[in-house]
């Protein structure tokens, strides 16, 4: 909350009304022959000929699927497609005014939308930069493909291109536009300003955000379309996407030239089924969806629903929707009203509709409509709307051949190359700076106040003596984040940061405290409370070319971002083919003191996760050196950070945390005390009460306990804690997260495999209970301590003389415990 | 009826045999007597005859294959009948790690887990296991003091630094490790060029490594060397070799004499015939005595039980009934264990050697070693000097047990004895 706004309690507590303006709908009717003069006669075939492509497109699948050919040629496609036969002058509208800048993003029923963008876009484009943009994608692989025997012009060739890369995708070809591993649901094509469509429902709803935030951040030309659909207007994504998209600060604080909303139609692509749901009616309470748009400000989102079924309609919407943006007056909300003759998929018998219904809409088809009038405008003849259906079907059944021919479209040949996909799932890249061009701050670092306080403390938390120094002498844990965080801001003009109490507050535990002084908003802002929409934007900031931070305040809150976390964030750049980098650092700090919603350890969540990279530092040393290493690469991190050591000094590093900029590599644990008879291997905060057993175990038991820290998760190197084990034959893991299914879990069978016959017990994992986190006074028995360790040890590695254990780690009690399911 | 060849059983700690060699096909037509393998256990080696006439139906195993004992090997049977109700189940053919009953059954394991003392698997860690394996340290015996009563590295670490602790209640270590040899596999492959021949070890080249070795590291050995009068030994060898000739006696060698010279004095001298088990002696009231030979396989030392009953001519009979056993490779593995013999004869006479230091085998406290005969001056009464026959003997005998006068007193009882053979004996 920034002071400027004064809330006056005078204002807030006036009687007043909130007053809604009217929503439009389906206000425009004209014919081609009322709008001769805005088009040309070549505009109005080109708009029924990207129709047809698309029917055509859509219908060879649907054949594919449901009879094994089309037009003679057989194929079986075993995998997804969400057709959109009826939809297609939605989809031609809609891409007709953007330009190449203008990105779309999409759902799992977009390969219209991918067709009339890029068809859109093939005409925009002139043929020399057609010709370089497929010639680079891929080193020209899907090009060639399609260049063998072409003779014509360089914008057929190009659209020749752009079918047979979709349909190589939606095939898993490797000559596809994403190597085949998006597929029919997830394929796109930067270049013509095609981005992700989304499997997901609503899964573009925050993602589109993200990008649009990008476009404004970064001064991009263009804008952002969230081709979504209308049951996904029930989503939390698309809820938490709209509101983070339309918040006051864009308009009231953010300075200029970035002062504005968002440049982002939310454009939803109403069909009127949610697969069998019929939103109006069954499913929503919306009557008409774009009556949502009146509730989420005052501009109402210059919410409007058009006709979808009139590509005239929806084209003229989209250039007045685009003067809006321009205007800086977004976003938009459209309810582009339309309907699918085709089921939700093939195997949808179309129980829940009458038959009578689709055949209504089907004598209304936008493509009989179309063509119906252009012939009686006079734009084309009868025989040259039939010439041109024929032309249409040949270049589809070109497509298909190409895409189904195993010698020209071959699919990755995973036993030759077993570890391609592996070897896709992060880009792995360093770079210093996503643009090349002076980062936007505020204050030179040196006259920053925490910069210039962070100069008087002490950098190692001991003194000569050994003995610690007081806590606000040294540098902590927080001070380390905070300086590599700060650096970064003065490298990289595209790095923004943004959460929950970012800016002002200096975030909840005062990590960013001295980034407000130096950042303007358009790099630091607060965002709504909304997770989905904190990680969903990050992930379209980074697709679109940006490098972000986003913070979770609490770990406990993951699980708001559940599906930007486990199905967005790692799964971008191995299911674009690697053409997306993900250079996103989601900063998730873990609880204590606040209960079971406040104090969870979920590390192993996003550890299980495929595509995500995992650190947890518990030093400032390591915690410095690994976010240099996170905002220096160019994959999704999850970096968490424990709330109970924020205010740790370096006790390890000799000589105290560096200055200067330094990366620790991600994957290596370290030894923070060597020990020859037991290795203490620890996640996070946890370090600290492994230090302690250690102390007691050497004090009264002469054990020499070796400490290792994991310091990373995902990715991980075991030669460290394999020759540990080789040396101390025993291993106890710790981590704050409870047991089951913790990720100590998976590295305890991890080392019994790579080390069994080391082993002189089994590695145990000494891990919290199974429960919820009770209250602070009761956490002792909840989280991992001290003395646990030594009771593991005692009772399940090797008895130590005299000890007496004070909690049960027996065969027993474990037992029981699964039994009952703690 | 077909019928099923199975694994023997060659004595209690015999848990499974490497077959060797295969004297016939499957499809070959066995007759009754045939050869149908060879196998060996980690001390000798064996012939599986045929019992029944027929077709050779299946071999479940290979050359080299470990087989469990009492498992089906082969079946012999007529022409198309199913083999299938022999074949060995998966459990029992999976002989990669056979786990000696015998020694898990004396392997104490603390009273949390009473039901699994004397069936279950031996609970110890991997790591304990390998540094046990070598090490050479039987896990006889050992109390495992990690949860559960699992060995962990500390009790072996304990045991090698006490090692006749382990011997207190079991055979001692070397060889107890040794049963354990099937566990390793079977020599497999032999690397050779211009230069050298690089084999693996034989079972019982491990066998007899690790007994030696551990001997010589686990004890306090040291030799004393004399030599015996043999003049009246080899008169009574003359005459002996005149009957044998004749066919009246079998016959009788001058080691077979030296033998019982040395039975009659353990009789009189007991304490060398003694094991030492860390603790406590176990002196025998009979004499077990155990005598070296020599084979193509290698040395073993197969014992005669209670040889004080025995007159000069059964014990010879014995010796080489013994001897010739063990070079046939059909010994009967008990009387090779080197706790049934209470001492041991070692003769190397006959290859000339005229002093040596043999070793023993543990828990025994002595070893007689047997040289050449040589001739030596001597006074021979009335001033005459002459040349005289004399038999070497070697005394190894465990410091830990015996001191040096009683040795040498022991080793002088046996030159007496020899001296003193009668003609009577036969």
């Amino acid at each position: 909350m920034p002071k400027s706004l004064f809330i006056d309690p005078k204002n807030a507590r006036k009687k007043s009304d909130i007053k809604f303006g009217t929503i439009p709908v389906n206000h425009y009717s004209k014919t081609i022959e009322e709008e001769k003069t805005v088009y040309s006669k070549q505009d109005f075939l080109r708009i029924y000929r990207d129709m047809l492509i698309i029917r055509e497109f859509e219908t060879m699948l649907n054949l594919i699927k449901t009879a094994g050919e089309y037009q003679g040629v057989p194929y079986n496609h075993p995998g997804p497609a969400h057709l959109s036969i009826g939809q297609e002058a939605s989809a031609v509208g809609m891409a007709y005014t953007l330009s190449v800048d203008d990105y779309i993003f999409g759902s799992h029923r977009s390969h219209g939308e991918i067709l009339a963008k890029g068809l859109s876009a093939i005409h925009q484009l002139n043929d020399n930069d057609l010709m370089k943009i497929m010639k680079v994608h891929f080193e020209g692989e899907t090009l060639q493909v399609v260049e063998k025997g072409f003779k014509g012009e360089t914008k057929d060739l190009a659209i020749d291109f752009l079918l047979y890369g979709t349909l190589a995708e939606i095939f898993a070809r490797k000559t596809g536009f994403n190597k085949g591993l998006g597929g029919s649901m997830h394929a796109f094509f930067t270049p013509f300003g095609v981005y992700p469509n989304n499997a997901i429902v609503g899964g573009s709803g925050d993602i589109s955000v993200g990008a649009a935030l990008f476009k404004k951040v970064n001064s991009k030309p263009g804008i952002v379309v969230a081709n979504i659909g209308d049951a996904s207007m029930a989503c939390g994504p698309v809820w938490e996407g709209i509101s983070f998209a339309t918040m006051d600060q864009f308009r009231k604080l953010w300075d200029e030239p970035y002062r504005g909303g968002l440049p982002i139609i939310f454009n939803f692509m109403n069909n009127q089924y949610g697969m069998g749901g019929q939103t109006q009616g069954e499913t929503m309470g919306y009557d008409i969806l774009a009556r949502v748009g009146a509730g989420v400000n005052p501009e109402m989102m210059h919410a409007e629903r058009i006709d979808g079924y009139n590509p005239l309609a929806v084209i003229d919407a989209f250039r007045r929707k685009k003067k809006i943006i321009e205007d800086k007056k977004g976003p938009v909300l459209l309810d582009t009203l339309t309907y699918r003759f085709t089921g939700h998929s093939p195997s949808d018998a179309s129980s829940y509709r009458s038959k009578e219904e689709i055949e209504a809409w089907e004598q209304q088809d936008s493509l009989l409509s179309y063509s119906a009038d252009l012939i009686r405008s006079g734009i084309a003849s009868a025989d040259e709307v039939a010439a041109m259906k024929s032309m249409v079907v040949g270049i589809i059944v070109s497509a298909l051949k190409k895409a189904i021919d195993d010698s020209v479209s071959p699919r990755m040949n995973l036993m030759a190359q077993p570890e391609l996909i592996g070897d896709m799932m992060f880009s792995n890249q360093s770079i210093d700076k996503m643009e090349d061009r002076v980062p936007q701050t505020l204050l030179t670092m040196e006259e920053n106040p925490r910069v210039q306080q962070l100069l008087k403390k002490e950098r190692f938390g001991l003194d000569k003596e050994g003995k610690p120094i007081s806590k606000l002498k040294t540098y902590q844990l927080k001070d380390g984040i905070f300086e590599a965080i700060i650096d970064r801001f003065y490298k990289d003009p595209t790095l923004v940061a943004y959460g929950e109490e970012n800016r002002d507050w200096g975030g909840a535990f005062a990590v960013y405290r001295g980034l407000t002084e130096a950042l303007p908003y358009n790099r630091l802002f607060n965002s709504p409370i909304a997770e989905g929409a904190i990680v969903g934007t990050a992930i379209g900031y980074g697709m679109a070319g940006g490098r972000v931070i986003a913070e979770i305040m609490y770990c406990d809150f993951l699980g708001r971002s559940g599906d930007e976390v486990f199905n967005q964030l790692p799964k971008w750049q191995s299911m674009s083919g690697n053409i997306i980098k993900m250079p996103v650092v989601i900063r998730v700090s873990v609880g204590s003191k606040y209960g079971a919603q406040h104090s969870q350890d979920w590390s192993a969540l996003v550890a299980h996760i495929p595509g995500l990279k995992v650190v947890f530092p518990a030093t400032p040393y390591d915690a410095k050196g690994l976010m240099n290493s996170a905002l220096q690469g160019t994959d999704p991190v999850i970096f968490f950070e424990s709330q109970r050591i924020y205010d740790v000094a370096e006790l390890f590093h000799e000589g105290g945390v560096p200055e200067g900029y330094y990366e620790i590599p991600f994957g290596e644990p370290d030894i923070k005390r060597k020990g020859d008879d037991i290795t203490i291997l620890s996640i996070g905060a946890n370090l600290y009460r492994a230090i302690e057993a250690a102390d007691i175990l050497k004090e009264k038991y002469g054990v020499s306990a070796e400490i290792i820290d994991a310091r990373s998760l995902v990715p991980f190197n075991y030669d460290l804690v394999i020759e540990s084990v080789k040396k101390t034959g025993r291993i106890v893991l710790t981590s704050d997260a409870n047991t089951r299914g913790s990720f100590l879990k998976e590295m305890a069978h991890t080392i019994s495999e790579l080390a069994f016959d080391e082993l002189d017990a089994p590695p145990v994992v000494v891990g919290s209970r199974n429960w919820i986190v009770p209250a602070h006074e009761l956490e002792n028995h909840f989280f991992p301590q001290a003395g646990w360790i030594l009771d593991a040890i005692h009772q399940k590695i090797v008895p130590l003389q005299g000890y007496v254990p004070v909690t049960d780690f027996g065969d027993t009690i474990i037992k029981q415990r699964n039994r009952k399911g703690i | 009826m077909a019928e099923a060849v199975f694994m023997p059983r060659l004595g209690q700690s015999v848990e499974s045999c490497i077959i060797t060699e295969w004297g016939k096909k499957k499809g070959d037509t066995v007759n009754e007597g045939d050869v149908l393998f060879c196998y060996e256990t980690d001390k000798a080696s064996f012939e599986e005859t045929a019992k029944t006439s027929g077709i050779l139906l299946e071999t479940f195993y290979k050359e080299g294959d470990e087989v469990p004992v009492l498992a089906n090997v082969c079946v012999i049977g007529k022409a198309g009948e199913s083999v299938d109700a022999f074949r060995p189940s998966a459990q029992a053919s999976d002989a990669s790690e056979p786990v000696p009953a015998a020694v898990l059954a004396t392997t104490a394991s603390p009273a949390e887990t009473p039901s699994q003392v004397s069936s279950a698997k031996l609970k110890i860690s991997p790591r304990a296991r390998g540094i046990a394996q070598a090490k050479g340290i039987s896990l006889q015996g050992i109390q495992g003091s990690g949860p559960n009563g699992r060995i962990i590295v500390r009790d072996i670490e304990t045991a090698l630094t006490s090692i006749p602790k382990t011997t207190h209640s079991a055979p001692p270590a070397p060889l107890s490790a040794a049963t354990q040899a099937p566990v390793s596999p079977p020599p497999s492959f032999v690397v050779s060029n211009n230069d050298f021949v690089e084999a693996p070890l034989s079972s019982i080249r491990k066998l007899i490594a690790k007994s030696m070795h551990a001997s010589l590291q686990n004890s306090a050995q040291l030799t004393h060397h004399t030599s015996a009068d043999a003049r009246k030994m080899l008169e009574l060898r003359a005459i002996c070799k005149a009957r044998f000739e004749k066919g009246e006696i079998p016959n009788i060698s001058l080691n077979d004499m030296v033998c019982y010279a040395t039975v009659r004095a353990l009789e009189k001298m007991p304490a060398i015939n003694s094991h030492f088990l860390g603790d406590k002696i176990k002196t025998f009231k009979k004499v077990h005595l155990g005598i070296a030979v020599d084979t193509e396989r290698g040395l073993m030392v197969p014992v005669i039980r209670n040889a004080d009953d025995l007159k000069l001519k059964a014990l010879a009979a014995q010796i080489k009934q013994l001897a010739e056993s063990c070079r046939k490779g059909n010994i009967d593995p008990e009387l090779l264990q080197s706790e049934n013999a209470s001492f041991t004869i070692s003769n190397l006479g006959s290859y000339g050697v005229e002093l040596f230091t043999p070793v023993i085998n543990l828990p025994q406290i002595g070893i007689l070693g047997v040289n050449t005969i040589t001739y030596r001056p001597s006074d021979l009464g009335n001033g005459i000097i002459g040349f005289i026959p004399v038999i070497g003997l070697s005394l190894t005998y465990d410091h830990r047990a015996l001191d040096g006068a009683p040795a040498s007193a022991f080793l002088k009882e046996i030159r007496n004895q020899i001296e003193n053979l009668s003609n009577d004996l036969i």
